[in-house]
Formats: structure tokens, C-alpha cells, sequence
């Protein structure tokens, strides 16, 4: 989620708390990972102004350059995490997030040594959940996110047996990620304690359970790339779509319902994740609102939100816009040439379609 | 910190806070600074050859503020006592015996002053029985002038004053407070920390001087304490700041405490008494006015809310290590302020990191203090910083953004740059004045002054937030007659052709080029002649001293601001034109501003050049000021006219939010039944409505015609289906479902019972759109409403708020408070104030475009960029939000309250010319936001 960009360059820190003792730091720049590191001063500068505030009760948690934005973060009391970002388009929030998950990624002790696999499984597609069970959802935000992540980021095997720290679940024991590539692209996802052993999952397992329904699998494959299944009606000014269930934590993302006119995959990518970061920094709340608001916010509800971008004459330029019913949020990017008028229709429209998928 | 209780500011004697503490003269100038009104306006209104009544205020600098209220305004504020009250904000210290004062001048360097607000007419004899008691000194503002009648008043040196205290009511106080008994107990506050640091120490402790007076204490019950005061003894026990606390603390149990003040200025008890409360509240009145805030002591809630701003200095000389020392100016003083000035560290790091590893400067950071988020802005000018800090519950970040690039060209064009405004010291104090009106606006707009309509009020404070910092200044359209009336005259003014000005008069160099002048009429710009910048830098400037919403609310008796400016327009185009261009003369630029009833006319005059050099610091020139004057009394016809059109502006006309709630289908129909309307539209859209109730309510259409309130939810949104059946939304139709589940045909009856009440209601209220009108006649009349612009497309006006910004002219035009004040309502103030909070985070957005867009011109349009472009949000230039909205206090439980939707656009035009426009509209129709804005600037010029 964070750490490509289109030539700004990230860099984070992470610090011991207590003493100031960089533990790791990682940067990047234009999305890859970059041997280019902060001068030892300046990571030094960066955590002693969060301390020296902290001393005086001053928790100091942003700070924005014309092109950077720098966020502070400590969990604990042990450790403090920095990013410092100059992507465009970076909010507060979604660095913030990102410390969030790396925190989470980093969390070394977790398990319930109970779980044994066979509450946690998941077929994925390309780094996507296509069905998990009622476990596999149930997982906190975090390891929902970073398990598709982390089998995403994996070399293609046939079969791993991966050792995992649950940030969410907290204590003690690591559990192990056992993933079975039934198809290529389609993996299988267990997470389990100790037992059982890979082996046990071995071919009679997998050609009793799956054999039969070989052919949905199958069917399963191409829709890696669209995260939509085939032929379902999008209208034609679509060029990405990402849905968010606000409860169900789930998302439906894509990018390439049709066609590839107009900007690259890479470009509504990111068009869309800084409308999303926009939103939701401003109108829309990232959580399910709690009912415990006053009368002024509640009185005055945002319900959509609409972009029209570029510089040209009217009718040029590409638009956006971000529906909430309910707990649905729906961010559509949408073709210059989608009257501004009809936006919020539209996406009315689509938000009903994709309603019985979410 | 500071309170902004005027007669509390810290500082030198002479080093006033500028404005709040206009100070004595040093002259002694005896003469008068008590007048009667009744004298006043006579004296205002003539500008006969006597030596001018602003004369002796003007400061050795130059500058001057001179105020006085016309004689209505002060009649209105003190209805039962016609004589007196002139009142004058004062430090405490002018207040105190003469020699004293003289005494302590000499030991420091006569600092420049800033305000004056006073009277001074030594040249009418009606005064001169009272000079006896205007020779004693100046009457504080917040002291309680005798009653002039008697002519004499009596000088105590000491008074003794019972007030009742009770030790027992402290439980809540915390340990903390401890060293505070003396505000806690008596309700006095004496600050401590610096007041009098430089000059006054007597023995040990501090004397006990009244900075303020918290509300609701015993000492303001009295009545008999004003600030200024000394605190000399409490029941015969010598005090000073050493011991007070630990007198007070032996206070056993609630009793009446003898408390003896050294009377700063003499104040005869018996009226004083009488008068007490009356001569309070006028001075409240005149005190918000002007600084927006109460006398007395500061609200506890300001107090509390950490708020800071700093000057810093990069360059650090390393030879004289003293503590604070890069602190070159800090405001306010108060607890919760400390803590953010005891952090610098963590600001002067960041600065100087940040920019080393990012290249680029630091503009803001976020901190948490007592689980408060604050903001903090920075501004980095050469090796100084300038730091603002406020809470981001108040002040949300792209607006201090804002604030602080307000700030910093304010005191630019005030005093040349940041640094000069800083590192002079005699400027100490003027700036704690600045940045205590400054903080005032940001932190508490949420006290409702009681002169004004709480509407217009809420109005005024919830727009504050956007329209303050917009690079533009309100303007009013007027029809074109009263436009040329009113550039003849300001051409008039201009050309300086008249006797005295003329070169020929004397022969000599005239002092003055006058480069171009505005005209306000109650803080709307009516009439430019300046260049942008320097009207934008001007406005600023009125705004934040507050004299826009002065000349908005009172009558101005007489108002004249004189004051060396440096308009930045004119100081940079000549710092790097090249030959050919215009070169700019190397002069010297004035500001005067000159006040009248409602208007107030600004003119920037330029010194070298075609003119005379100035020399030294030249205060406001007679002729000059009389011939603006005269420029404004020429005006003097007009002004009604132009108040018409504030009431019944010629923009398009608006909608209330309310009535798209409140009402029914019912009410729908029956509003556009009104025979413009019904002409507007056709007759289509009335035929389903009941025919006794139409002609009840086309009765009370025909009364008052209102051509505008007219779509409600119900049945009109039915209607509309019919019209836009083409689009077939699916939303449109599960809208539709839903409002019929929402007014099943059932209640109809009821609702119609409450429609009609609100309806009647309505009608009644005054509506000066009609009201103003009527000496014309009725066809023309019609004719007019007919022909009033209608926003929004669709047969019913949908369109509740605008603001349209046109930065090349530098004005912006948004609905009148008097237009505002019609459409009351609880829903559309509320929708007022979320669309100026949205148009602020919309407008940050534009803002990032535009400043895109200026770099790329700059690198003269990089390929890199514009792909770069595509895969960013930049550029924007329309964003949109939908809210919806219900009733509060929905009591019936059974149904779902009803929903309003309505959108907030905004939309940025780069070319031909920048432009930003924001409206506010009901979502029944679709709306597209380019014809409005067509519909918005067509004609809109200066």
C-alpha cells in the first residue's frame, strides 16, 4: 500500500524507544527499495525532537515540508516508528496506517495456540481473497491485510510452511502459514499451530477436497487481474473501482474492468489511492462512525464527493468520485468524457450492482 | 497571558499596546479627552479652519488612529445618560498620578504610541467647564466617568472599597492555584510576570495593580474597582504581590474585607455607583466593537487553549549565551503557552532538519499537549522563523496555513518586513495588541456582540474562517448609476486638483501623490481605484484591526488611521524592473483611512516621486484628511441607495435551507403559486394542489410575492421525476420510494396544519427585499423580481449560499449579512457554517493546484511534469461534496426525519483568469457548476 511511489522517495525508522537505538531502517525511492540511506544525524535529529518533546508532555506527531510530510509514532513505550515521505499525494493518515502495519508486521509475539488451521484457510488469487471462512475474516485488520501481502510477496512455490507472528492476536507462539498452490495463481491458505504437519496435507487431501469443484477454480483464474467476475455490467466510464465494506473490512479493488484506454493501470492505481486518502482524511471517517457524535456533524452528513481533474476545458479531465450508503464506501475513477451531473447516479447505480458482492 | 482587558496590557508605560492602550498624551495635553456627545458631532461634521480635534493624538511616529462615534451610536449605547462617557482605552499606568508617570519616563526612551481613542476639543467652549476634570488625565475606558453635569469632580488619592469574600468556595481550586487567591477570592487579576517588570518595583514586591477583573468576582460586584487600580491594603494590612497571598489565605471563613486602592484616577463615588452598570455596558459595546472582545478580564477558556506565536532566530551568537535568547518576540504569556514556547527546541529543529534533508521548507507539524491536538505553522523568512500555534479543534490546518501568510503580509505591509516588525522594540507592544486581536478572531469569534442580529452574528463568525483569508475583499455590486457616481468622486479625489493641493497654490511641491483609492461602505468594498495587491494588502489590514465590521455595525463619528505602509506591489516592482519597464519612484507610501458614518475611504498617497521627499515621520496632512472628508460628504445621498441594495442585492437570490425541510408537498405548490412564479414556470406544476388551500396561501403569495423559497421534498421531487425521467437514476426513483413511505398521503392534513403555521409565520417577517422598494410602483416592482438573477437552472431557486473569489481584481462576492438574515433558519445556519468548513478544505486543495501550476510555468512546462500530472490528484478543478441533513430535535419517533441533500462545489478557473467559486445548492436538481459561475462573474467588475 505505501511503499511505491512515483519518484518521491520513503524512508522508514525504527527506533528503540527508551534509548534511541536505531533498530532498522529501510528507504525507498520511486517504489524501490533504495540503498540510500538517511544520514545517522538526521535519523538521530528526527527521534530527539520526538523525545525532547515527549519529556515536556508534547506528543509530537506530524510535520509537513512543502513536498514531505514526517509522522511519529510509538507503540508501547518500546518502540518509535518515522516515516518520512515525499510521495505525492501522501496524507497523514495513510502514513500513519503504514506505521500501523509495519508495527504489525514487525510484532514478534502473538497465538492462540488453539486455531488448529483448519478455522483459518483461504484461496487466494494474485494476492487477493477470492473465499476464506468465517476465521479467515474474522482476523484483525492487520493480518488481513499483511497475510494476502506477505503470500504476494513470496517466490511461487508449490507448497510453504511459514512461520507467522499474528500482530492482532497478540501473545506468545508464532503460527505457521501453510500455503498449496492448487492451480498457478491459486493458492491455498492455512493458518494453523503446530500441527498439522505439511505433509498431512499432502495430495489425498487436496484430491479429495478439491477435485471436484476443479472447474469453479478454473473459472477462478483470469479473474485475478479485473477482481470482477466476467461480464459483470460496469458501465463503460469506469477505469477503476474500489469498494470498501467499512465492517467487513473487505475491499474490492480494480482497475481494468474494461477496455485500457485512458491512463495506465499504474496511474488510476495511484489516482485512486490518493482520492482515497483524500476522503478520508476529510469527509469520509476510515472506521464505522460510532453514534456518539454531536449534533452539528451528525446534522450535516457527507453522503459523496466528486473530483474533476485537469486543467483543460470543460469536459476534459478525468473524474472521481466517493459514495457512502451505509457502510459501503465506493470510489470510482471515471472517463473525461462522464458528464459531471450524472457522477453520483452512476456510482449510485454501480454501488447497487456490487452491493450483493460486498 | 496578556489579557486583553484594556486597561491590562503589559508593558512600558510607553510601549502601549497598541490600540487597546491608547495612552496619555505626553504633551499633557490637558485640553480635553472628555467631551460631551452631544458636542461631538457637530465638531465631526464640520471641517472648519480650527485646528483639527485628531491633531494632538497623533503619535511621534506619525501614526494615528483617531476614533469618535457619531452621536446616534453613542446615544444608543448609553440611552440614559446623554452626557459623557468618552471613553478611551487605557493602560493602567497613564491612568496613575502624573509625576509618577513623568518619573518614569525619564528613565526609559520615549517610546512611540499607537492609538488614540478619545475626544479632544479644546476649541469648543462648550467644553471648557469640564477641562478641569479632563486636566487630571484621561478617563479610562473602563472607568466610569462622574456625571459632567457637576463640572467638578473630586480627587481621592485613596478609597476604601467592602467587597465580601468567601474563603469557603475555593474547594475547587486546585493546589496549583494557590499563588492565584487574589483573582480566585476578590476577582482581581494582577499579572504578575511582567507587568511592570521594567519599571515599577517597590521594595520586595510588586505593587498590586487591577489588570482586569474576572467576571461574576466580588471586586466587579462592587463596582467601585476599575482597573488601574492600586491594591495598597486589605483591612488595614499593607499589601504588595510578596505578601497579598498569604494575606488573603488568613482570611478565615466568608466576611466583608476592607480593601484599600489607590485610586489611580478620581472617580466620584456617588455617581459612580449610580452609574456603575450603564457606563459598563456602554463600554462593552465599544470595546467588542473594536477589538471584538469584553473589558474585563479574559475568558478562562482562552486561557486555557494553548495558542502561541513566536518570532525565532536561526542565527544564534554563540558569544553571549543567555537563556532565550533566540526568542526574539513571544505571545501570549498564559500556562498552557509556555509549554508550546518551552518546546521551540522540537520547531527550530524540525526547521532546520527537514529542510536540509527534503529541500524544502517545513510548513506545518502536528503535536499532541494534554491529549489536544495543536497545529503549528511556520513561516521561514531568511534565518528567522515566525511560528503560530493554535489548537486544531478551532483552527483546522489549511486555515492556519492561511493565517500565518495573513499575518506575515500584514505586518509587512505594516512595517516593511517581518524583521522590522519584530526587532524594533518600541514595536513590542503594538504587536501584542496585534496578536491579542489576532488570537481573539481565531480562538473566540463565539461571543455574539449585542448590537448586532444573532443571525447576521453567526453569519459573520461561521464565514470568518474562509472568507478572512480569501485574497480578496467583499464587494457590493451596485447599479451602474450609483457606480459613477461614486468613481467621479473618488477620480475627484484623486486627480488633487483642488486649491490647496494644487501645485500652483503655493508653489510648491505638493507633499502627496495620491495613487488610488477604495471606498467601503459597512465593510463592503463599493469602489476601487487601487491596484490589487495594494487593496487586498489595505483590506487586510482594516480587517484585522477591525474596523470593516466597525463602519459595518456603528456610525463612525470620525475615524482617521494615518500610517507609513509599504505596499509590497509597488516596493518590489521597483526593487527588479528592468530599464524599460516602469520604474517604480524610490518613495515612501502612506496610508490614510478615513471614516464616516458607514463608509470609510482608504487612500494610499506616495511621498518622492512626483511629490515631495518626506521627511522624518510626517503625521496626516489637514488638508489631505478634509479633502477625503469631503469626498465622503459628498457621498453623503447615496448611502441610502446603497443600503437598498445590500438588503436586496442584485446577485441571485437564495433559498432557506428550512424551507426544503420543513415543508410538504403541500407547501411546494402553494409557494410557487405565486403569480411570478406560476408565470415563471407555467401552470403545470400548481394544478394537483387543493384549490381552498391555494388560495389561502396564493392569498399570502400575493401579500409578499416572494419569488424564490419554492421546492420542498415531497411532491415537487415527483414533479421533477416527470422532467428528468430521461436520466432514470436508479436513485432518483428509490428517493422518490422513499419520500412517499416518508409522507404517506395519511398525514397529509397534519402537515399541512404546521406548513400553514410556518407559512404565516413567515409572512410576517419583515422583508426589506419588498419592504425598500416601496416607493416604486408595483409593476416596476414586479418587473424587478422578474428580473432578479436565479442561479440555479430548474423551475424552483435551489441555491442556498455562494462565494465567488476573482483574484484579478482582488474582490469576491458572496450573499449580504442582510440578505443572510432573511433566511432564517436553524438547518441553514448550520449548512452555512459546514459549507464555509467544506469550502476550506476545499479550497486547500486548489490551493495545492495552484501552486502546481505556478511551479510549472515557472520550469516552463516540463514534459516530466505533465505526466507526472496524470497519475497525482493535481490538478483539480472541481470538487464536489454531497451532505445530507435532518432536523434536529426530530421528537416523533415513529417516523424517520426528514432528509435534505444538498452539494457544495467548488470550482477553480485557471484561465483566462483565476477565479474560484463555491455554491451551495439543494440536490433536487442537477446543477453544473461552470454555467453558475458564468451566471456569477458576468459583469462583475470593479
Amino acid at each position: 500500500m505505501g511503499e511505491e511511489g512515483t519518484g518521491g522517495s520513503v524512508h522508514l525508522l525504527c527506533l528503540a524507544a527508551s534509548s534511541g537505538v536505531p533498530l532498522f531502517c529501510r528507504s525507498s525511492r520511486g517504489g524501490a527499495p533504495s540503498r540510500q540511506q538517511l544520514p545517522f544525524s538526521v535519523i538521530g535529529s528526527l527521534n530527539g525532537v520526538h523525545m525532547f518533546g515527549q519529556n515536556l508532555e508534547v506528543q509530537l506527531s506530524s510535520a509537513r515540508t512543502k513536498d514531505t510530510t514526517v509522522v511519529w509514532k510509538s507503540f508501547h513505550d518500546s518502540i518509535t516508528l518515522i516515516v518520512l515521505s515525499s510521495e505525492e499525494g501522501t496524507s497523514e493518515l495513510k502514513l500513519e496506517r503504514l506505521l500501523q502495519m509495519v508495527f504489525g508486521a514487525m510484532e514478534a509475539l502473538s497465538g492462540f495456540a488453539e486455531a488448529m488451521g483448519t478455522g483459518f484457510v483461504s484461496l487466494m488469487v494474485s494476492g487477493r481473497v477470492v473465499s476464506a471462512t468465517e476465521g479467515w475474516w474474522r482476523l484483525g485488520t492487520p493480518e488481513a491485510v499483511l497475510l494476502p501481502w506477505l503470500v504476494g510477496s513470496l517466490p511461487p512455490q508449490a507448497a510453504r510452511d511459514y512461520p507467522v507472528y499474528l500482530p492482532h492476536g497478540s501473545p506468545t507462539v508464532p503460527h505457521r502459514l501453510l500455503t498449496l498452490t492448487l492451480l498457478p495463481g491459486l493458492e491455498l491458505c492455512l493458518l494453523c499451530g503446530p500441527r498439522p504437519p505439511l505433509s498431512q496435507l499432502g495430495p489425498q487431501l487436496l484430491e479429495r477436497w478439491w477435485q471436484p469443484v476443479l472447474d469453479p477454480l478454473r473459472a477462478c483464474l483470469p479473474l485475478g487481474p479485473r477482481g470482477l467476475p466476467y461480464g459483470f455490467p460496469l458501465h463503460k466510464d469506469i477505469l477503476g473501482l474500489l469498494l470498501l465494506h467499512l465492517e467487513l473490512k473487505r475491499c474490492l479493488f480494480t482497475v481494468e474492468p474494461l477496455g485500457d484506454k485512458g491512463p495506465s493501470p499504474e496511474q488510476r492505481r495511484r489516482l485512486l489511492r490518493h482520492f482515497y486518502a483524500l476522503v478520508t482524511s476529510t469527509h469520509f471517517p476510515p472506521e464505522p462512525l460510532e453514534k456518539v457524535e454531536d449534533d452539528v456533524s451528525r446534522a450535516q452528513l457527507p453522503r459523496a464527493c466528486y473530483l474533476v481533474l485537469g486543467p483543460g476545458e470543460p469536459g476534459t479531465g478525468l473524474r472521481l468520485i466517493a459514495l457512502q450508503l451505509g457502510l459501503r464506501l465506493l470510489l470510482l475513477l471515471l472517463a473525461p468524457q462522464s458528464p459531471t451531473h450524472g457522477l453520483r447516479s452512476l456510482a449510485t447505480h454501480t454501488l447497487h450492482t456490487l452491493s450483493p458482492l460486498l | 497571558m496578556a489579557s486583553p482587558t484594556l486597561g491590562a496590557s503589559r508593558g512600558s508605560p510607553d510601549a502601549l499596546p497598541a490600540g487597546s492602550a491608547s495612552q496619555e498624551d505626553e504633551e499633557g495635553d490637558s485640553a480635553g479627552w472628555t467631551g460631551s456627545s452631544g458636542s461631538c458631532a457637530s465638531a465631526s461634521g464640520s471641517s472648519d479652519d480650527l485646528e483639527p480635534e485628531w491633531l494632538d493624538s497623533v503619535q511621534k511616529n506619525g501614526e494615528l488612529l483617531y476614533l469618535e462615534l457619531s452621536e446616534g451610536e453613542e446615544e444608543s449605547l448609553l440611552p440614559e445618560t446623554p452626557t459623557v462617557n468618552h471613553v478611551r482605552f487605557s493602560e493602567n499606568e497613564i491612568i496613575i498620578e502624573e509625576d509618577d508617570y513623568k518619573e518614569r519616563k525619564k528613565c526609559e526612551p520615549k517610546l512611540k504610541r499607537f492609538t488614540k481613542i478619545l475626544k479632544s476639543k479644546r476649541l469648543l467652549p462648550k467644553r471648557n467647564n469640564k477641562k478641569n476634570s479632563s486636566d487630571n488625565g484621561p478617563v479610562s475606558i473602563l472607568k466610569h466617568q462622574s456625571n459632567q453635569k457637576t463640572g467638578v469632580i473630586i480627587q481621592q488619592q485613596y478609597k476604601d472599597v467592602n467587597v465580601y469574600v468567601n474563603p469557603k468556595k475555593l474547594t475547587v481550586t486546585k493546589a496549583k492555584e494557590q499563588l492565584r487567591l487574589l483573582e480566585v477570592l476578590v476577582g482581581i487579576i494582577h499579572q504578575t510576570k511582567w507587568s511592570w517588570r521594567r519599571s515599577e518595583r517597590q521594595g520586595d514586591g510588586e505593587r498590586l495593580v487591577v489588570h482586569g477583573l474576572s467576571p461574576g468576582g466580588s471586586a466587579m460586584k462592587s463596582g467601585q474597582i476599575v482597573v488601574g487600580d492600586v491594591l495598597v491594603a486589605v483591612n488595614d494590612v499593607d499589601v504588595t504581590s510578596e505578601n497579598i497571598e498569604r494575606v488573603l489565605s488568613c482570611i478565615p471563613g466568608p466576611m466583608q474585607v476592607k480593601l484599600t486602592f489607590e485610586n489611580a484616577y478620581a472617580v466620584k463615588k456617588e455617581t459612580n455607583q449610580l452609574r456603575k452598570k450603564k457606563a459598563q455596558s456602554n463600554t462593552n459595546d465599544l470595546v467588542k466593537l473594536l477589538w471584538g472582545e469584553e473589558a474585563g478580564s479574559i475568558p478562562q477558556n482562552m486561557v486555557d487553549s494553548p495558542h502561541i506565536i513566536m518570532y525565532l532566530t536561526l542565527q544564534l551568537d554563540s558569544e553571549i549565551s543567555k537563556e532565550e535568547q533566540e526568542i526574539l518576540y513571544h505571545y501570549p504569556m498564559s500556562e498552557a503557552s509556555q509549554k508550546l514556547k518551552s518546546v521551540r527546541g522540537i520547531f527550530l529543529t524540525l526547521c532546520d532538519m527537514l529542510e536540509n534533508v527534503t529541500g524544502t521548507q517545513v510548513t506545518s507539524s502536528s503535536l499532541f499537549l494534554n491529549g489536544k491536538q495543536i497545529h503549528v505553522a511556520y513561516l521561514k523568512q531568511s534565518d528567522k522563523l515566525l511560528l503560530i500555534g493554535l489548537p486544531a479543534e478551532e483552527v483546522p490546518l489549511p486555515q492556519l496555513r492561511n493565517m500565518i501568510e495573513d499575518v506575515a503580509q500584514t505586518l509587512t505591509f505594516m512595517y516593511g518586513s517581518l524583521d522590522r516588525s519584530f526587532c524594533q522594540v518600541e514595536n513590542a507592544a503594538r504587536l501584542d495588541h496585534f496578536f491579542t486581536l489576532f488570537f481573539q478572531r481565531a480562538l473566540q469569534p463565539a461571543s455574539p456582540p449585542p448590537c448586532a442580529s444573532p443571525s447576521a452574528w453567526q453569519y459573520e463568525a461561521s464565514s470568518a474562517a474562509l472568507l478572512d483569508n480569501l485574497p480578496g475583499v467583499r464587494w457590493l455590486t451596485l447599479p451602474r448609476e450609483i457606480k459613477v457616481e461614486l468613481d467621479t468622486a473618488l477620480s475627484d479625489l484623486e486627480a488633487a486638483d483642488f486649491a490647496e493641493l494644487s501645485e500652483d497654490y503655493y508653489d510648491m511641491r505638493r507633499l502627496y501623490t495620491i495613487l488610488g483609492s477604495s471606498l467601503f461602505y459597512k465593510g463592503y468594498l463599493i469602489c476601487s481605484h487601487l491596484p490589487k495587491d495594494d487593496l487586498v494588502e489595505i483590506a487586510a489590514y482594516c480587517r484585522h484591526y477591525g474596523l470593516l465590521s466597525l463602519a459595518a455595525k456603528q456610525r463612525i463619528g470620525q475615524l482617521i488611521v494615518w500610517r507609513e505602509v509599504f505596499p509590497q506591489h509597488h516596493l518590489h516592482l521597483s526593487a527588479d524592473s528592468s530599464t524599460e519597464a516602469f520604474q517604480e519612484p524610490e518613495g515612501r507610501y502612506f496610508l490614510l483611512i478615513v471614516g464616516l458614518r458607514h463608509y470609510m475611504l482608504c487612500v494610499l498617497l506616495e511621498a518622492g516621486g512626483c511629490a515631495s521627499k518626506a521627511i522624518g515621520n510626517p503625521g496626516p496632512d489637514c488638508i489631505y484628511v478634509d479633502q477625503v472628508r469631503t469626498t465622503l460628504h459628498q457621498l453623503e445621498g447615496v448611502d441610502s441607495h446603497i443600503d437598498e441594495h445590500l438588503a436586496s442585492s442584485p446577485g441571485p437570490c437564495l433559498s432557506c435551507a428550512d424551507w426544503f425541510l420543513s415543508g410538504t408537498r403541500e407547501k411546494t405548490e402553494n409557494l410557487t403559486a405565486s403569480p411570478i412564479l406560476s408565470r415563471l414556470q407555467g401552470p403545470s406544476r400548481t394544478a394537483a394542489s387543493p384549490t381552498c388551500r391555494r388560495t389561502l396561501f396564493g392569498d399570502y403569495s400575493l401579500k409578499t410575492r416572494k419569488p424564490s423559497p419554492s421546492r420542498s421534498s415531497g411532491g415537487s421531487d415527483n414533479g421533477c421525476e416527470g422532467g428528468e425521467g430521461a436520466g432514470l437514476s436508479p436513485h432518483t426513483t428509490l428517493d422518490a420510494i422513499q419520500k412517499q413511505r416518508d409522507f404517506p398521503g395519511s398525514d397529509c392534513s397534519e402537515e399541512s396544519g404546521t406548513l400553514l403555521k410556518i407559512t404565516k409565520k413567515k409572512s410576517t417577517l419583515p422583508n426589506p427585499f419588498h419592504l425598500g422598494n416601496l416607493k416604486k410602483d408595483p409593476s416596476e416592482k414586479e418587473l424587478e423580481i422578474y428580473n432578479t438573477m436565479k442561479l440555479t437552472s430548474g423551475p424552483e431557486n435551489t441555491l442556498f449560499h455562494y462565494v465567488a473569489l476573482e483574484t484579478v481584481q482582488g474582490i469576491f462576492i458572496t450573499p449580504t449579512h442582510e440578505e443572510v438574515a432573511q433566511l432564517s433558519g436553524s438547518i441553514h445556519s448550520q449548512l452555512i457554517k459546514n459549507f464555509h468548513q467544506c469550502c476550506l478544505s476545499i479550497r486547500a486543495v486548489f490551493q495545492q493546484t495552484l501552486m502546481e501550476e505556478k511551479n510549472k510555468a515557472l520550469s516552463g512546462g516540463d514534459h516530466a511534469d505533465s505526466t507526472n500530472s496524470l497519475s497525482s490528484l493535481n490538478p483539480v478543478k472541481e470538487y464536489g461534496v454531497l451532505f445530507e441533513c435532518s432536523p434536529e430535535n426530530w421528537t416523533d419517533q415513529k417516523k424517520t426525519p426528514p432528509v435534505m441533500a444538498y452539494w457544495v462545489v467548488g470550482r477553480l478557473f485557471l484561465h483566462p483568469k483565476p477565479q474560484e467559486l463555491y455554491v451551495c445548492f439543494h440536490d433536487s436538481v442537477t446543477e453544473i457548476a461552470i454555467e453558475m459561475a458564468f451566471k456569477l462573474f458576468f459583469g462583475l467588475t470593479l
